[in-house]
């Protein structure tokens, strides 16, 4: 296996957390913790990969309880799986990262992965409770089991998003919510960016409340509005009838989950350099026009626009006035842009927060603090 | 505390807004968790971010202990001078800086009073969510430091949700930003990392919070109930149910005789054992019919009464009942300690079952008001402080319902915080590896320590000595929150 250039050494597929915990505290180089292997993209080169800790097989469902409505999973367990096992008690984690129902829960939090529903919210959100492997073998935990809880600082958030270069996350609980009793889709299309923007705000601006709401674009096609309502269907029927004119087209059922198929596909194709800029979201337009993407899906009611760029040559300019983290782009790329673009004291507190977690710096080394 | 110190502080702050009166620090010689006392040394009231930070150089040259307090609501001595040292008040840094109704987002202070950001934005169709009982006088500032919660927490989530950004002076006096106004994680969340963080890791000296549109419709009702297992079991149906009310509140007769008796007077009916007050939001499309399959799920599990508020007025007098619950307790018991633990929702029936026989084992009457719908327990428990051997036995009746709690598969606290009340607890949960981790996260924000020392971990001695006429005193409690309650100008959301 090659990953950011680098020939791994070995890999290890532990089938327990304490096999897991006390292989790393044997290990004596980097190591390398992975789930599916779909963010493999995403983060500042990696400098040394000797051990990949492949958690695929760190994938039970240890306790599901309908009546509370929480799950504690393995890190390795799928969204996928995850989610099939809730599906009977018509019950749902509402996370839907654009990687897919093939990314590991692990991922999904370590990358803090994230899909339309941002719209209401990221995995952060849902998470309870977190058990961790520290480098030198160390099993801790953050959080519990119950869905409110304020025993304790709140770790779980800060694993959340570290690409796995302070802890390898082997377990996590969650609270869940009910499926949606009700969801449906409205698509429409527009002659110019500044046509769908203003539906947008319209949008924005008025009692609707989407569960996704996505302003998509790019060379070779039009530019469109998606939006999805998830209730009561009385309240998903009225919000479609409030909906800003335009020529919508409305999904439901099949049709509609085929739909948001389609633009996860999209998604995947967007490239080579992705990269998310956040703003106001009143400032989608003002960013769309700094930056000048080749294509993009914005969240725009959160503010939080992809871009697909040819190259990340004007990542710099984006960062003078909006944060820009470079969410895919090929190692070449990512060796002269970072990541993150993180500066000043905010980066000396993640350094030394590093600093505390590995102090010889082994786990996924480079990853995560740009230029070093 | 010395005079070249104070002259200091004063230099920084001005003159008259430095404490160094050793009458006047009585005041701030505890939170509302009245059994610890400590006095600080001084109290400092800057007002902008820069006198923070020139408060916290001065105690870092010095060496002292240093905190940061807001309105004094906190239950778990959060902002208790454990050490003494320097108390940062932040009531002063009380303005709303910007509303963004576009963006549905508020820049605001420390000092702000959470009712006060809802007020404010009512007019333009917004309110913040989080609405912990004391959101009449208790601050954003405090309710970030201790990720406060609040009955409508249960659909809306808890502070944590709802903040974006914030800046805020570290340990060492450097002010720093941290994060977006779209609550984007870029790198480490160390926003999310520092709320809840009980005012140990940074001072926030600015928020940017999430604002939400006015909920088109609501729907309160009051179910009655004889017996407690048939109110709980309801709880769990309506979980089980998939329907998420926007709050789901627990009062049992205890608490129902004592608000009925005082000025909370809610018309909540005498003969239950246990009532559940149920709120619903959203759209008005749809939430007749969520009310009707609430009110039937009550009746199947034998509620003798579903009352369903006709109008704002009826809503706010329901409301009115539940908020006012400790304040009323006067009427039941000269003093009272609220407590605060979480158990999984299913679990309801026992637990509450479990605490009635300790009660009964420890001689002392507990009663519950609290959001079942999250499983967050708030047992009361009713004590008389002229008799020493009651302060001696609520403590053994308090660790043992925490024991039973934690033995549940529950957590210490849902929202008051750990602070000095629970820390010696923290070992139930935690073992010595979680803590020495929670350490090493805290000293990369305050390596000295200095900042809001003694709190969250466990300690081999007690950091104060109880006090015995403290103002557990349910009058003095009651005087409060009615001056709290009546003094405002509306209850409930």
């Amino acid at each position: 296996m090659v990953i950011d250039g680098l020939t791994v050494g070995r890999t290890l597929r532990p089938e327990s957390v304490a096999d897991l915990a006390a292989a790393i505290a044997e290990e004596k180089g980097s190591i390398v913790p992975m789930g599916s292997g779909t963010q493999m993209e995403f983060g500042n080169p990696l400098r040394a990969a000797d051990c990949v800790v492949d958690l695929s097989r760190l994938s039970r469902i240890t306790t599901y309880n309908p009546a509370e409505l929480t799950i504690h999973v393995e890190a390795g367990a799928t969204l996928g799986q995850i989610q099939s096992a809730l599906a009977p008690n018509k019950q749902a984690l509402p996370l839907d990262p654009w990687n897919g129902p093939s990314a590991t829960i692990g991922g999904i939090a370590a990358a803090n992965a994230q899909g339309p529903m941002r719209a209401i919210g990221g995995i952060r959100n849902w998470i309870i409770g977190m058990t961790v492997i520290h480098i030198d073998g160390r099993i801790s935990k953050t959080g519990g089991r119950v869905v409110k809880n304020v025993t304790g600082y709140d770790l779980a958030k800060l694993y959340t998003g570290s690409l796995g270069t302070l802890t390898v996350i082997t377990e996590m609980s969650f609270k869940l919510k009910a499926q949606f009793p009700k969801t449906s889709t409205a698509i429409a299309e527009f002659g110019s960016l500044s046509e769908a923007l203003t539906v947008v705000a319209a949008i924005r601006k008025s009692p609707l409340q989407p569960i996704a709401c996505e302003l998509v674009g790019g060379s070779g096609t039009t530019n469109a509005v998606w939006i999805r309502f998830g209730e009561h269907p009385a309240a998903v029927a009225w919000q479609i009838s409030q909906l800003p004119a335009a020529a919508w087209k409305v999904f439901e059922g099949d049709e509609e989950a085929a739909a948001w198929e389609r633009l996860r596909v999209r998604y995947s194709t967007l490239g080579p350099v992705v990269v998310r800029v956040v703003g106001l979201p009143s400032e989608v337009g003002t960013i769309m026009e700094l930056a000048r993407p080749v294509s993009w899906i914005a969240h725009a009611t959160s503010g939080i626009v992809l871009m697909a760029f040819d190259n990340a040559d004007g990542v710099g300019r984006i960062r003078e006035r909006f944060p820009a983290v470079i969410e895919k782009a090929p190692i070449e790329v990512r060796r002269r842009v970072a990541t993150f673009g993180v500066s000043g004291t905010e980066k000396r507190l993640i350094r030394e927060m590093k600093q505390k977690f590995d102090p010889g710096g082994r786990l996924n080394p480079g990853r995560h603090i740009d230029g070093e | 505390m010395r005079a070249e110190i104070i002259e200091k502080l004063r230099r920084v702050v001005g003159k008259n807004a430095v404490v160094a009166d050793e009458t006047e620090l009585l005041v701030y010689e505890c939170d509302a968790l009245t059994l610890f006392k400590q006095k600080p040394d001084a109290v400092v009231f800057p007002q902008t971010t820069e006198q923070v930070s020139g408060i916290v150089k001065i105690a870092c040259e010095y060496g002292l202990p240093f905190l940061p307090r807001g309105a004094g609501t906190g239950l778990s001595g959060g902002a208790l001078a454990a050490e003494g040292g320097i108390i940062i008040e932040m009531q002063k840094m009380n303005r709303i800086l910007s509303i963004d109704q576009e963006n549905r987002i508020a820049v605001v202070q420390p000092g702000v009073v959470n009712l006060n950001i809802t007020q404010t934005t009512a007019p333009l169709g917004m309110y913040y969510a989080p609405d912990p009982s004391s959101q009449q006088a208790c601050t954003i500032g405090g309710n970030v430091a201790e990720n406060a919660g609040g009955p409508h927490c249960l659909k809306y989530g808890m502070t944590t949700d709802h903040i974006l950004a914030i800046e805020v002076v570290l340990a060492n006096g450097e002010i720093v930003r941290l994060g977006n106004p779209a609550g984007e994680t870029m790198g480490m969340d160390l926003v999310g990392t520092i709320v809840g963080s009980e005012g140990t890791f940074v001072i926030v000296t600015e928020i940017t919070i999430r604002l939400l549109p006015k909920p088109q419709a609501v729907k309160t009702l009051l179910a009655a109930y004889h017996s407690v297992e048939a109110c709980s079991q309801t709880v769990s149906d309506i979980i089980g149910a998939g329907i998420v009310p926007a709050a789901l509140e627990f009062v049992d007769d205890k608490t129902i005789h004592a608000v009925e008796a005082s000025v909370f007077k809610a018309g909540y009916p005498m003969d239950a054992r246990a009532a559940l007050l149920i709120e619903l939001d959203g759209f008005q499309d749809g939430i007749e019919e969520m009310s009707d399959a609430i009110s039937e799920i009550c009746r199947k599990n034998q509620a003798y009464e579903v009352r369903v508020a006709k109008n704002d007025q009826e809503r706010a007098k329901l409301w009115l009942g539940r908020k006012g619950a400790f304040g009323a307790m006067g009427r039941v018991s000269p003093d009272m300690i609220v407590m605060d633990a979480v158990i999984p929702r299913t679990r309801l029936p026992d637990v509450l079952a479990e605490v009635d026989r300790l009660s009964d084992l420890h001689g002392l009457a507990v009663a519950n008001v609290f959001h079942a719908g999250d499983g967050n327990l708030h047992p009361l428990i009713l004590f008389d402080s002229r008799y020493p051997d009651q302060v001696e036995r609520i403590h053994k009746l308090g660790e043992a319902i925490m024991r039973v709690c934690v033995d549940a598969g529950g957590a210490l606290s849902g929202e008051h915080g750990i602070g000095v009340e629970k820390k010696e607890f923290m070992g139930l949960i935690f073992n010595d590896t979680d803590l020495d981790v929670m350490g090493d996260v805290k000293s990369v924000f305050n390596p000295t320590a200095k900042l809001n020392p003694s709190k969250i971990f466990p300690s081999r001695h007690a950091c104060s000595e109880i006090g015995r006429s403290s103002t557990t005193n349910t009058v003095e409690i009651g005087k409060r929150v009615e001056a709290m309650l009546l003094g405002g100008s509306r209850v409930g959301h």
